[in-house]
């Protein structure tokens, strides 16, 4: 299974993908990108079957790259990991196409408990 | 009609220990136990770094960690599964100490009724000019012995 993981914190991106692996996702082959715009380019390019994107990025934003794929009519499934949790965001990212929003910070088991029922 | 921020909440220090100590728990420690309040007299920090991230808004609102580059390359080093003698570059320490300034702002932002949206995390060697802010916090946890500086600022 093909993932990007995008977030503008190389700490944050090994952070999440060590989460991930500690989760059970070891099998899983994770691709990096360093802001919405280059995870844009990258989903474009290496259709992942999974996308974990950051909310606040330079260049673009988490939901801006969700919104960009959806308009391209790419309907690749789409999360968010970010620093904010509030209902509104996560209304926001639901009613843009997001499966789910995990709030930082994390643990493995909040990972496997949000992300197994979608990949089952 | 703009309905402004309310800060009221995080008059109190209780909801962001709690914001710290989760963060510290889960993505740094990896146990409980390690970020309690500072007890007795506030610190001197020695060679401080300033990290801070904003909130938009009708009042822009700041929340700002403070601590001193030894502490930040702990922490830095914890993040990052580092060995403990290992160099910190200054890039990683800026993205380190910059997300954890991160979480702890998202989280505040969280709490608060019609909060802006949240700006990317600043790192400085110098404290940055707050002299016509409005202190709505200032605190020291203490995280395994070391001190951090914990503030939330009103700029408008």
């Amino acid at each position: 299974m093909k993932v990007v993981v995008a977030d503008d914190s190389r700490v944050m991106r090994q952070i999440v993908i060590r989460t991930l692996r500690q989760a059970g996702y070891d099998w899983w082959e994770i691709e990096e990108a360093e802001d919405g715009a280059v995870a844009l380019e990258k989903i474009r390019a290496s259709q992942p079957d999974f996308v974990l994107s950051d909310w606040n990025m330079p260049e673009m934003t988490g939901i801006d790259l969700l919104r960009s794929l959806r308009r391209e009519g790419n309907e690749t499934p789409f999360a968010f990991v970010t620093s904010e949790g509030s209902a509104a965001m996560r209304q926001q990212a639901e009613q843009a196409g997001a499966l789910f929003l995990i709030a930082k910070p994390f643990t493995a088991e909040i990972f496997r408990d949000t992300i197994d029922p979608f990949i089952a | 009609m703009t309905i402004p921020a309310t800060w009221e909440p995080l008059s109190a220090v209780d909801p962001v220990l709690t914001i710290a100590q989760d963060l510290f728990t889960t993505m740094i420690d990896g146990e409980p136990g390690h970020l309690n309040p500072w007890a007795g007299a506030d610190p001197d920090l020695e060679d401080p770094r300033y990290t801070w991230v904003d909130v938009n808004g009708p009042v822009v609102t700041r929340v700002m960690l403070t601590a001193s580059r030894v502490t930040g390359e702990r922490l830095t080093r914890a993040l990052l599964g580092m060995d403990t003698v290992e160099y910190v570059c200054d890039a990683d320490f800026a993205d380190a100490v910059g997300e954890i300034a991160n979480v702890v702002g998202g989280n505040v932002k969280s709490l608060v009724t019609n909060p802006g949206a949240l700006t990317l995390p600043v790192v400085t060697h110098e404290r940055p000019d707050m002299d016509t802010a409005t202190c709505l916090l200032e605190t020291y946890f203490g995280w395994r012995g070391a001190p951090l500086g914990v503030g939330l600022w009103a700029l408008t």
